[in-house]
């Protein structure tokens, strides 16, 4: 493969869709705020778009990419000409995608990513035959093992694969109409409608209605509700495409996801880059036990947020996600058993709800007299919520891993090894210490970021321990 | 019980702190300033100047005085040769622990004022974050630049 290659025409395609998406903006202003006359508009609108396809079909005819002396080298650009050599050794990863424009050409996405890469992806092919792909791995894979042969026998033993995951179509279903997406549409119709807000008189709109609406409290509802069910569709529709097919399979000491349905993506995380194991809960999952589980892994660019937070395990029964994750991810313990905050911490967890909630009813009664009582409602899910951030708020240590509890809305458990903790802190205000209590904080790496887990309010021998758990000075550790 | 971090950063440092504090002041300075020349100017009423001198007051006695003094008697630090322990702030004390080992690089910087006063700040970077020991002793600070990183660079073989 040391000729250089270009990629499928396809990529032409996909770079002139792409710059149009992005210019599409400035056509739409020219398009709105050009003089009435419209014929230079026209002309202006027809050449940036001739522009943008010419420029497209070169950039496509400009790159080429080859793999020489163990790298994979590519060249591009239309006036500045980039040359990147990129070594195999420091290829972290390579991950492959199908969108909708590479499926019908059975083509594929490649994204190869470095370590610390920073802002993008070091490099994308936009579209290459399957063929190639599995060329390049293969090369590769057979470079990386020439450097290590040692390794070489173990992995091959080790080759095998095994499926950890595989979503059901009753999970997909269940995972897509309790995910948060829900709300963000929903959200969003609501957004959508108060823009009419303004337009639609309101006032005259209304005299009409009183007369009508005895009859049409009904309607209104009806309609309210008929609003809700189909923003829930629509994110539910959304959700099952992209976690249709799920897949989590543990090839040799690395685990790749598929997922998608219309369009395909593929995602390897070599286990050694695994950061941080995280447990989401949210309210409702909780209730019908239910759970997700997310990795937090190095590498990956800030852009891709994705690539660096990854959802392991989408919807799982809680009670089942031990057996995935110690077979999965030998490095990882899972637990049960917390020590929880004290009971003196529950004053200033339910003080603390009531310190947004009760300002913000008080202004909401002193406004809107009785519509304001529904603020009450909010205090009183406030008050609840705290009581449930007191229960979920916990801490334990087993081997090297600090287990950290806490609750915002969703019940997070977040699992960080000892060697994977970049630093921890633990904090006291005036009032904390009155009561001897402390917040203690882990943070570990998140791709070119920082994620970890926080816990208010624990006993502060219990905070202490863990520092002292954490420390590397042997005094201290004692 | 675990032993607390020892060592102060410099005594000139809280002179800094003071001067940047006074810098700070300028702002409500102005603003009161500007208070006093609107009331004048549309016959406000006479208490909006107290209000605006006694807020200008606070604000400068706060941000000379107490602050500066209570952040540099909270402030320890101490770099032993396995961890780096911190311990700081006014309202919140937070105490942090960086094991060397996860440390990536040292730098120092300074500055203007911190150059005048010979101090330099020391900032430790891990993976994930970010730690700062401010107004270090410019002799002290360069020391514990260069110890950091020896040890940082050990530290990575043992990986």
């Amino acid at each position: 493969m040391s000729e250089p290659r270009r990629l499928h025409p396809i990529a032409a395609v996909s770079n002139v869709l792409k710059t149009l998406k992005d210019s599409i903006i400035p056509i739409l202003i020219i398009v709105v705020f050009g003089n009435s006359e419209g014929k230079i508009q026209l002309f202006i609108t027809i050449g940036i778009i001739a522009l943008i396809l010419i420029s497209g079909i070169l950039t496509w005819l400009r790159f080429t990419y080859r793999i020489e002396e163990g790298e994979l080298r590519i060249e591009s650009g239309l006036i500045i000409r980039k040359k990147r050599y990129i070594p195999f050794e420091r290829i972290q990863s390579l991950d492959l995608s199908e969108g909708i424009l590479q499926r019908p050409f059975g083509l594929v996405k490649m994204t190869i990513e470095t370590a610390g890469s920073g802002l993008e992806a070091e490099a994308i092919l936009t579209a290459i035959s399957k063929n190639e792909a599995q060329q390049i791995q293969d090369i590769l894979s057979q470079s990386k093992k020439a450097h290590i042969e040692l390794d070489e026998q173990i992995e091959t033993e080790q080759k095998e694969e095994q499926i950890l995951y595989q979503i059901k179509p009753g999970e997909l279903i269940l995972l897509s109409s309790t995910s948060g997406g829900v709300g963000v549409v929903i959200s969003a119709v609501f957004a959508f409608l108060s823009q009419f807000a303004e337009v639609i008189p309101y006032e005259k709109v209304f005299d009409e209605l009183s007369v009508f609406i005895t009859g049409g409290v009904m309607l209104i509802s009806l309609m309210v509700f008929l609003g809700f069910v189909l923003a829930w569709l629509i994110a539910l529709i959304g959700s099952v495409l992209k976690y249709a097919n799920f897949t989590v399979r543990k090839v040799g000491d690395e685990l790749v996801i598929t997922r998608g349905l219309l369009e395909k993506k593929q995602l390897t995380i070599p286990l050694h880059r695994i950061q941080a194991l995280r447990i989401n809960e949210n309210p409702v999952r909780q209730a019908i036990g239910y759970a997700s589980v997310y990795l937090e892994s190095a590498g990956g660019s800030l852009k891709d947020a994705d690539s660096s937070k990854v959802m392991l395990l989408p919807i799982i029964k809680r009670n089942r996600i031990r057996e995935k994750i110690e077979t999965g991810l030998n490095d990882y313990q899972l637990t049960d058993m917390f020590v929880p905050a004290p009971k003196k911490a529950l004053r200033r967890y339910i003080l603390r709800g009531l310190f947004i909630s009760v300002p913000v009813a008080v202004i909401l009664l002193y406004f809107f007299s009785v519509w304001g009582l529904f603020s009450l409602v909010f205090v009183g899910l406030m008050l609840i919520l705290s009581y449930y951030r007191y229960k979920a708020a916990g801490w334990t240590i087993i081997g090297n891993q600090l287990v950290l509890r806490s609750r915002f809305i969703s019940k997070t458990t977040v699992y960080l090894r000892k060697n994977r903790t970049q630093s921890i802190s633990m904090k006291e205000t005036y009032f904390q210490k009155q009561n001897q209590l402390a917040t203690i904080s882990a943070k570990a790496m998140s791709g070119s970021g920082a994620t970890g887990g926080d816990v208010v309010d624990l006993e502060v021998e219990d905070v202490l321990s863990i520092y002292k758990w954490y420390s590397y000075t042997p005094e201290n550790t004692e | 019980m675990l032993s607390k971090p020892q060592k102060r950063i410099s005594k000139r440092g809280l002179t800094v702190w003071k001067i940047s504090g006074a810098l700070h002041s300028l702002i409500p300075f102005v603003l009161a300033i500007g208070a006093i020349v609107l009331t004048f100017i549309f016959d406000w009423p006479m208490w909006i100047i107290g209000v605006a001198l006694i807020i200008f007051a606070l604000y400068a006695y706060l941000a000379i005085k107490v602050f500066p003094t209570v952040r540099w008697k909270r402030w320890r630090y101490e770099v032993r040769e396995n961890e780096i322990e911190l311990q700081h702030g006014i309202f919140i004390i937070k105490r942090t622990l960086v094991p060397m080992i996860r440390v990536q690089h040292v730098d120092t910087h300074q500055g203007p004022i911190l150059r005048k006063y010979k101090l330099a700040t020391v900032t430790v970077s891990t993976a994930a974050t970010v730690h700062e020991i401010p107004a270090l002793d410019l002799e002290e600070a360069e020391e514990l630049r260069f110890f950091i990183s020896n040890l940082a660079r050990v530290a990575v073989d043992d990986v």
